[in-house]
């Protein structure tokens, strides 16, 4: 199977993993790229899907119930509201790292390597410490993001530049990509929060999110 | 006048559910899909009060056919099917009036799109999709149909659904800010 057609039987059916598409991506790292960017765009379209533009609610009945049917829809419309907020925090915090990195656009412009004694104080006041050279962070701010201060990084990587921000006060229940504002994202779990890291255009970024789960040492006595 | 003889399933629903009438049950498997159907004919009709007479009409549609439904498990897709028929019906009438919706969310989404790339621009491309790629997308995400049974629906062939589906979700990267695929979908071919 040709990487054209590959492209083409992933862009049809992101979730699809027939015997002999799989076969071509074990050995194709760019198709194998292709089609987690396009499960993340297909999830969400499936989130988009799931409320039309401008939907209002509850369909017109005509039954002699609908009173009661119509208090219940509002009802179900609110529990769906309040279950949409409690369940899918992450989704909040997806936009707020987002809206976080495009106010400080100039962050990805950085190409310096910063220096080490900076990056640690940087980490030490969110009780933190990296496994891997200093060597490729190019920006190491401490940010102050969701009333705490936080590590922003940007790492350069061989995919361009990719912000790591390191929440210790946001807990999420699992892993979770996000596309918003032209840049991708994915969040991950920490033992003591979580991580967030994300790039512009549609950037891969499961390997590294993982990778940073392994890199980022939570110091037990912080905070 | 349309539909004179066969009864609404919505009207009588609740005289059938307080008595031992097997129709019960139907009238009860269809009102629990309603919802499912509106999202659907509102993503194709692109119109909440269209959508609302397309599930009306399609529901009294299924009530007429009911019997032909053998196998409750299949009733989903069935209904689907019949609610994306009705909106093709009306789709033939109103042509005219939705070459102007198109260009409505034409105005909304490209303003929307400049300012943010969230689930709102998302949705608004989705609408602003051509029939043609928005259909089968529909079909396969919300419908959970595979691609043999699109083709089916559409009477394309099985590439022209692969080719449509790629195009749309190419479409929509584009408009998330992701590069787009070089388009090497072969030419559609109806069967």
């Amino acid at each position: 199977m040709s990487c054209e057609h590959t492209r083409l039987q992933i862009g049809a059916d992101p979730a699809g993993s027939a015997a002999e598409l799989e076969e071509h991506l074990r050995g194709c790292a760019a198709c194998r790229e292709f089609r987690e960017e396009m499960r993340t765009l297909d999830a969400n379209i499936r989130r988009a899907l799931e409320r039309p533009p401008e939907w209002a609610g509850a369909p017109r009945l005509t039954a002699p119930w609908r009173p009661w049917a119509l208090a219940a829809s509002v009802l179900l419309a609110m529990l769906a509201v309040l279950s949409v907020w409690l369940l899918r925090p992450s989704d909040t915090l997806a936009h707020e790292v987002v809206a976080h990195v495009r106010e400080e656009p100039d962050s990805w412009l950085a190409r310096q390597q910063v220096d080490a004694h900076s990056i640690d104080e940087v980490l030490r006041g969110a009780g933190v410490k990296l496994d891997f050279t200093s060597d490729r962070i190019s920006y190491a701010q401490s940010c102050w993001f969701q009333d705490h201060y936080v590590p922003h990084l940007v790492v350069q990587t061989a995919q361009g530049p990719v912000t790591v921000m390191i929440l210790r006060n946001q807990r999420v229940s699992g892993r979770r990509s996000f596309h918003e504002s032209g840049m991708t994202g994915v969040i991950v779990p920490a033992p003591q929060g979580s991580i967030a890291v994300l790039a512009r255009g549609g950037v891969n970024l499961q390997t590294f999110a993982t990778q940073m789960q392994q890199d980022v040492r939570w110091l037990p006595d912080a905070q | 006048m349309r539909n004179p003889q066969p009864e609404s399933p919505v009207s009588s629903i609740s005289e059938r559910l307080s008595g031992a009438d097997p129709r019960a049950s139907m009238t009860q498997l269809f009102e629990s899909m309603r919802p499912d159907l509106l999202r659907f004919a509102h993503w194709l009709a692109r119109d909440r009060s269209l959508a609302e007479d397309i599930v009306q009409e399609s529901l009294l549609r299924a009530w007429r056919s009911r019997d032909t439904l053998k196998d409750r498990g299949a009733a989903r897709a069935w209904l689907l099917t019949i609610v994306r028929r009705e909106h093709a019906r009306l789709y033939e009438r109103k042509r005219l009036e939705l070459v102007s919706l198109d260009e409505a969310l034409d105005t909304q989404a490209a303003e929307k799109a400049a300012s943010d790339g969230d689930l709102f621009t998302l949705r608004h491309a989705i609408m602003r999709l051509p029939i043609e790629y928005r259909e089968p997308l529909l079909l396969q995400i919300l419908g959970g149909f595979s691609t043999e049974e699109i083709a089916r629906e559409l009477t394309l062939s099985s590439t022209a659904v692969l080719t449509r589906l790629f195009r749309a979700r190419n479409k929509l990267r584009a408009i998330c800010g992701m590069t787009p695929a070089p388009d090497v979908s072969a030419s559609e071919a109806t069967p």
